[in-house]
């Protein structure tokens, strides 16, 4: 479903991704991990070409992206994205922050967004709180409407960049239930979190990034009770 | 002290009609002002956000310049600038050079409030497949421009004011109007009360209407 390879990303001098392959397949859920600083989130980021890679290359569901050629803008639509800060429209009440997308850049019809928004509500326990504006929730809820709006595109592959590491701790059940349930539904996930029972539960495959490269890869049996590298298991040490 | 109350009053009673048709002609210079330095001002913000240097260049050029020459001058310079190339009423050259002058201001509001929106909120709308000109017209500008009715306001309280110089070039405003009433009456001091009076009342007026909205903007959306 994403394939990168030999993924190459500078800020100026310093380079955060100094070449990374992987290989997400379809209806897989993989669980990226590591100190802050390693570099998980700026991968994630350029999964989405938020960030363009110096080097290497990404292909989607099969394209290889060409960032100079392509439409990004038709790539994104196809790649869901949820931010730890949830980026809500504070200015569109839930409904119209989940409906704001498929409307502009689907052009579906209003009252045929409006059902699916009420859907993707459902779905995520907030279809009573369509009308309400994003400061009046919590930010559980934020960010299960967050989750919503993703959906409501209808991406290939979801990525999750700390999704609940700005969360109050009683709200992140909440956020990962609805995370778990997507996984069931077979939805192909990146999840960048340290959420280690998450993890352990839902994930296919566990990564661990560290200084821009990856040092372990696998399933989370085998990455807690198993794993190779030093770093992983002073990382596995750190969490648990 | 009384006395002097009692011939303000008599001023007031005699000019009232005279400073109440003026009156109409300051707001709509002022009005005109405004919203012609809205529409200004949002062209030039955008082209100073925008990539091209170019672009860029000239919404600095342009900021430069009126914000670095006398409002005074700028007036009497489009006024005869104007008039050698366009018959215009002193009315219209003086509400456009107000206009003008106001774009700058208001174009470094809206870049000020453009880009103090949280650049997650670009990215957010990025991700969703957005494209740049949806991002801005649907999800920037919209929060920037309820960031901007304060400054906007306070703007059009400086206009309301600003808009005295144009009697420089003899359109028959409140100040203009108060001028010749202190020169023919010889109560100078008693006409320009008066004349100060008119222009506190109004941005009272107009103080009040603008935290109404506010408050009702804070209310939708707490």
């Amino acid at each position: 479903m994403i394939i990168g390879e030999n993924i190459h990303k500078s800020f100026g001098d310093l380079e955060v991704l100094k070449g990374v392959d992987l290989h997400v397949r379809p209806q897989e859920v993989v669980v990226l991990v590591g100190v802050s600083g390693s570099g998980k989130s700026t991968l994630l980021r350029c999964f989405n070409f938020l960030e363009m890679i110096n080097e290497g290359k990404i292909t989607i569901d099969g394209h290889t992206v060409n960032p100079k050629k392509d439409n990004l803008t038709k790539i994104r639509a196809e790649v869901g994205m949820v931010f730890q800060h949830f980026n809500l429209f504070p200015h569109k009440t839930v409904l119209e922050n989940v409906i704001e997308a498929p409307i502009t850049v689907k052009k579906m019809k209003k009252e045929e967004a409006k059902k699916l928004g009420a859907e993707l509500l459902k779905k995520v326990g907030l279809e009573d709180k369509a009308d309400v504006y994003p400061s009046k929730l919590s930010g559980g809820q934020k960010q299960r409407v967050a989750i919503a709006r993703s959906l409501a595109m209808q991406p290939k592959v979801m990525l999750f960049d700390e999704p609940t590491s700005a969360l109050d701790p009683e709200l992140v059940g909440e956020v990962l239930q609805v995370m778990k349930q997507l996984a069931e539904e077979g939805m192909t996930m990146v999840v960048v979190t340290h959420e280690m029972k998450f993890a352990k539960e839902v994930a296919d495959r566990i990564i661990m990034i560290d200084e821009g490269r990856i040092i372990e890869s696998a399933d989370p049996k085998n990455f807690f009770e198993n794993p190779q590298n030093e770093r992983t298991k002073q990382f596995i040490q750190l969490v648990e | 002290m009384p006395e002097i109350f009692t011939t303000v009053y008599d001023v007031f009673m005699r000019t009232y009609p005279g400073f109440l048709e003026a009156t109409v002609v300051t707001l709509q210079l002022t009005a005109i002002g405004v919203i012609l330095g809205t529409v200004i001002g949002l062209v030039f913000a955008l082209m100073k956000i925008s990539g091209s240097k170019i672009l860029r260049a000239i919404a600095n050029i342009y900021i430069t310049i009126i914000r670095g020459t006398p409002l005074i001058v700028q007036i009497m310079f489009l006024y005869f600038g104007i008039v050698e190339l366009y018959t215009m009423s002193n009315f219209w050259a003086g509400a456009i050079a107000l206009g003008v002058h106001n774009g700058a201001y208001i174009a470094e509001i809206f870049r000020g409030s453009i880009q103090g929106i949280d650049p997650g909120q670009r990215e957010a709308s990025m991700s969703l497949g957005m494209d740049r000109r949806q991002t801005m017209s649907r999800i920037v500008f919209p929060q920037a421009l309820r960031r901007s009715i304060p400054p906007l306001g306070n703007q059009f309280i400086i206009t309301l004011k600003d808009s005295s110089l144009v009697y420089i070039i003899g359109v028959a405003e409140i100040f203009s109007l108060g001028n010749r009433e202190a020169a023919q009456s010889y109560q100078p001091f008693e006409s320009f009360l008066v004349v100060a009076l008119y222009y506190l009342v109004l941005v009272m007026i107009f103080t009040f209407l603008l935290r109404l909205y506010e408050n009702k903007l804070d209310v939708d959306r707490a």
